[in-house]
């Protein structure tokens, strides 16, 4: 039997904490900090209108951009919401999920050898993605600014080959947000250099002090900028798979192409499901941001009490603690937790350079669970001590 | 602003403590005492209670009943002086003047259908003002408070994602 398979795909490291993510799995009891979305289920009145729709018998393709509708829904919202522009009929497709709409885009802009820069931590799925799409991925860590962009330390990682920056704002796993000053000098290299930014916004809804800024509204930016966005988090709607790519057409037509082959379209019920999302979820979006900044106070303001030196996330539903005191590794200190306290936390360096050190805590859990953890927390660093 | 939240919290969880709801708000345990007490004091939050599913209390449940009134309302004071009887009443849980055809909608409580059937009877509709009533028992109990009862959400989510 022949054994030779991409060597594109072999090269992708195995994610060295599979052994930790089945014992989590397999151990009782485990109170998980570990997750990756929302507590809340999808507001009622959204799977209602999904339902209604499979009852209408609309289980069919959609065209492959997507519902005329929900492309409509899509780019009326993100004007209305954060002033973006965006044509339905020309400057979007929907995608499954935030992922595919990263996989499109990279394999409709990359060719061999070009550059995207990667400012890291950061979500999991950008590097080996760019790897598959032929890239090749410039880490820029965050970790000595604090998880924010150092834009000196951007410029010096351009070269000839730069063809994109990967923004993630607010960011998974650090929860930090790009302040619109920063974003405007990212804007200026972007137009120095003409390289593209790639701006995943899926959090976008999830900011709690200040107003959100989509890179595609400072000024200049639209005609470079690729937005990707989608509806797991705001609407905690996770298990739907629906994202959007949204661009100038030059790339969207592309990424289309693309898109047209390997997927055909998303989903029509996700598609009907997203459409009544946009249209009567925004008390429920907020209740949910308001939910979850109560218990960022609490847990990020425990967690520095005990002993874990964390920084105030500014979106998103994770913090990422140090545990650089402790002595043990990020690996180390997951895998001690969770035998001996059984609670499961992310280790930092999954989410590339600069994540040794740290771990990542989702609190968007309930109060009594997020107080239990704390206290087993508590228990587990002072055995250590 | 901070007082909104505060209340907001509380309306979920009453028996939050001061200390935790001051890590929630941002705020001092000092300020969210001041703030609570003042609350209470002008009578804004007036009392701290409990949902019960009674199915599961072993104690014999209590029978309610939702009752629809027609009153006749005063000269001077409309629907006010009448209601100000009405709530007098122990049995009566909850208390609403309502559009429609009835008037009031009010809630009663009691340990027997016949408790509340002489209520109705002997109380109630011999109200002088009181023209018509109609009165329902409640079966089962659903959601109350914006608390469903018999809740089968559970956790789906895997316990660990990226």
């Amino acid at each position: 039997m022949r054994n030779d398979f991409s060597s594109v795909v072999d090269r992708i490291p195995p994610s060295g904490i599979r052994k930790f993510f089945d014992l989590v799995v397999n151990t009782k009891g485990v109170i998980s900090l570990g997750v990756g979305e929302s507590d809340f289920a999808t507001p009622w009145g959204i799977c209602e209108e999904a339902i209604e729709s499979l009852e209408k018998g609309y289980t069919t393709y959609t065209s492959n951009r997507g519902h005329k509708e929900c492309c409509k829904s899509i780019t009326d919202y993100l004007k209305d919401r954060f002033g973006c522009d965006y044509k339905p009929n020309n400057e979007i497709v929907v995608t499954v999920g935030v992922s595919e709409g990263v996989d499109i885009v990279l394999r409709a802009l990359l060719n061999p050898g070009d550059e995207i820069l990667l400012p890291e931590p950061t979500y999991v799925c950008y590097a080996p993605l760019i790897n598959l799409a032929g890239g090749k991925v410039v880490p820029i860590d965050t970790t000595d600014s604090g998880f924010m962009l150092d834009v000196d330390k951007l410029e010096q990682h351009i070269t000839k080959k730069t063809k994109a920056l990967i923004l993630c704002s607010p960011n998974n796993p650090t929860g930090m947000v790009i302040p619109k000053e920063q974003l405007e000098k990212v804007a200026a290299l972007a137009e120095k250099y003409d390289f593209w930014v790639i701006s995943d916004e899926v959090y976008a809804e999830i900011v709690y002090d200040e107003d959100y800024v989509s890179f595609s509204t400072i000024k200049g930016m639209k005609e470079r900028t690729v937005l990707l966005s989608g509806f797991s988090k705001a609407f905690a709607m996770t298990g739907w798979r629906l994202g959007y790519v949204c661009g100038p057409e030059s790339i969207i037509s592309r990424a289309l192409k693309i898109h047209q082959y390997n997927i055909m379209c998303a989903p029509i019920t996700s598609q009907f499901a997203a459409i009544s999302a946009l249209r009567h979820s925004e008390k429920y979006v907020k209740k949910m941001r308001e939910s979850y900044c109560y218990r960022r106070n609490f847990f990020v303001k425990k967690l520095n009490d005990t002993g874990l030196d964390t920084m105030m996330p500014d979106g998103a539903f994770y913090c990422f603690p140090s545990i650089s005191n402790t002595g043990y590794s990020s690996e180390e200190f997951a895998f001690k937790l969770l035998e001996e306290q059984k609670v499961a936390v992310v280790p930092g360096p999954v989410f590339g350079s600069g994540g040794e050190g740290y771990i990542r805590c989702c609190y968007a859990t309930n109060l009594e669970l997020l107080k239990e953890a704390l206290l087993r927390i508590e228990t587990f660093l002072k055995k250590q001590a | 602003m901070l007082t909104n939240k505060i209340i907001n919290i509380l309306k979920n969880n009453a028996r939050i403590s001061v200390k935790d709801l001051a890590y929630m708000v941002n705020s001092s345990e000092a300020e969210v005492d001041n703030i609570i007490k003042k609350l209470e004091k002008e009578k804004q939050i007036l009392q701290y209670v409990t949902i019960i599913n009674d199915e599961k209390i072993s104690e014999k449940a209590k029978i309610r009943a939702v009752i629809q009134l027609c009153v006749r309302p005063e000269k001077k004071d409309g629907f006010d002086a009448i209601a100000q009887k009405i709530c007098k009443y122990a049995n009566v849980v909850d208390h609403y003047l309502i559009s429609g055809q009835f008037d009031f909608l009010i809630i009663v409580e009691g340990e027997s259908l016949q408790e509340i059937s002489s209520f109705v009877s002997e109380k109630l509709a011999c109200l002088e003002n009181v023209r018509n009533t109609a009165t329902h028992f409640m079966l089962k109990k659903y959601k109350e408070k914006g608390v469903i009862l018999e809740n089968d959400a559970h956790e789906t989510r895997l316990a660990v994602l990226l």
